[in-house]
């Protein structure tokens, strides 16, 4: 399976476990893989998004460029830019 | 609608628009808007609702004006520190303008209070700070079907949609349930940059004016994000859930439902400010420890004479130097941070640990003043 090198924008409240940064990049075939690559660079930051019955957390959106999905299994393409959004509360 | 000379004349740059015109202008006079928080959304999106003549806006808010809500709150001036924040915006949007009417509502909504109160607009604005209240008028809007503009903010980062029920998903459809506790980011840790609620709150009464007079496209089903820092605007499609607790094919939210947000948790396993009083000036008091776990500038500002500071970020590591044997009472500046602290403590083996009901601030209201720092 052919691994792809994709941008992910990383949600404000997200970015405590990428040390601050708006945007890093993982590497993977699918979302899953995705994930999968961004929790070995940055521990823990799965587990935020994800559930233990390995599911999306319901406060949390992924999108591959503007498109929402809630499908871990999605590929990803080569200059795809993963979005990893979180609700906010803020006013 | 009719306008007098006077508005003909305050409105004239929006009659001089072709697709907005005297029609559009009559129909913001007649339109009643409803803002939930007049805090950093709520500010601009007051001040620009107000300006633009819609004919009635009622301020949701039980809050009072504090000194760091004037880095981004920007209706209330140095002098309104310490006022009620509702009936305070409510005189500088009536100074504003006098042609309009406004109505301050001065109570924090709840399951029992939402549909009445709504029920009087015909549009929403949401630019509250808790997630509990988010969803609470999510699902008021939608039983009632009356229009909603979201927006909320973190940081350097915004977001903002619009939902008009039977038309387009709602926050619900969006993001289900808010996240536990644990995972809430907060305001006051977090920061958040003074203008950016100017640029969302802005944008809620640009979709508030369209709505009401028809003109352009709506954020409907479109979630629009906006980073600060990065200068840009994304758009993420979103549709509306079959299964959607409350706006779905078969819906199992048909009432407002009471709060579940960890600020009514924190009763339940915190302190009464008038019993750590207590605690603190009897024998017991080395038994204690006060960990203030609000970031270090905030500790400066104001802390309890015995407390040291743990700031919740580097919390956990902290932690692991505390006397287990005696009794932890975190501290915060509402009772959320230490609430999740106890929670932090509770997956350390600390079982010894609650926090300060809502924190410095009903501390300040509870315990005398010539008491607090007799500690």
């Amino acid at each position: 399976m052919s691994e792809t090198c994709c941008v992910v924008r990383v949600a404000s409240p997200l970015r405590s476990y990428t040390h601050g940064k708006a945007q890093v990049t993982a590497n993977g075939a699918t979302l899953h893989d995705i994930l999968a690559d961004l929790d070995r660079q940055f521990p823990g930051m799965r587990f935020r998004m994800i559930d233990e019955q390995n599911r999306i957390r319901e406060h949390i959106r992924l999108a591959i460029n503007t498109a929402m999905t809630g499908n871990l299994q999605h590929k990803v393409n080569s200059g795809d830019v993963i979005h990893l959004l979180c609700a906010l509360s803020g006013g | 609608m009719s306008l007098s000379r006077d508005e003909l004349a305050r409105y004239s740059r929006h009659l001089s628009l072709s697709d907005f015109g005297l029609d559009g202008q009559q129909k913001l006079k007649a339109a009643k808007v409803l803002v939930i928080g007049a805090g950093g959304l709520g500010s601009p999106a007051l001040l620009y609702l107000a300006a633009a003549g819609i004919g009635t806006i009622g301020i949701v808010d039980f809050d009072k004006v504090d000194l760091s809500n004037l880095q981004r709150q920007v209706l209330f001036a140095s002098d309104d520190v310490g006022k009620p924040k509702a009936s305070t915006a409510a005189k500088r949007l009536q100074a504003l303008n006098p042609f309009i009417s406004i109505r301050s509502h001065e109570v924090e909504l709840n399951a029992d209070n939402v549909m009445t109160l709504l029920n009087d607009y015909d549009v929403v604005l949401d630019g509250c700070d808790r997630f509990a209240t988010r969803y609470l008028v999510n699902d008021a809007c939608v039983l009632l079907r009356k229009p909603l503009v979201s927006a909320a903010i973190h940081r350097f980062e915004g977001q903002a949609f619009t939902c008009v029920p039977g038309r387009s998903p709602c926050y619900r459809c969006l993001f289900p349930e808010q996240p536990s506790g644990e995972l809430i980011p907060n305001c006051a840790t977090a920061g958040v940059l003074g203008v950016l609620p100017g640029v969302m709150g802005t944008l809620q009464a640009t979709e508030a004016i369209k709505l009401i007079t028809g003109m352009g496209s709506l954020l409907l089903g479109r979630l629009l994000a906006y980073d600060a820092l990065d200068m840009n605007f994304t758009e993420f499609e979103f549709a509306r859930r079959r299964d959607c607790a409350v706006c779905g094919d078969h819906p199992v939210i048909t009432a407002p439902q009471a709060s579940v947000e960890s600020c009514a948790a924190t009763d339940d396993a915190g302190i009464a400010a008038t019993a750590l009083h207590a605690l603190l000036q009897s024998s017991l008091v080395n038994d204690l420890q006060l960990i203030d776990v609000r970031d270090p500038h905030e500790y400066l500002l104001d802390h309890l004479p015995r407390s040291i500071n743990m700031p919740l970020s580097t919390l956990e590591e902290q932690l692991q130097q505390v006397n287990r044997n005696q009794r932890i009472v975190f501290v915060c500046r509402s009772g959320m941070r230490s609430n999740q602290a106890c929670q932090i403590a509770m997956r350390l083996g600390l079982n010894n640990a609650v926090n300060l009901n809502g924190g410095l601030q009903h501390w300040n209201d509870s315990v005398p003043a010539n008491q607090r720092c007799m500690l």
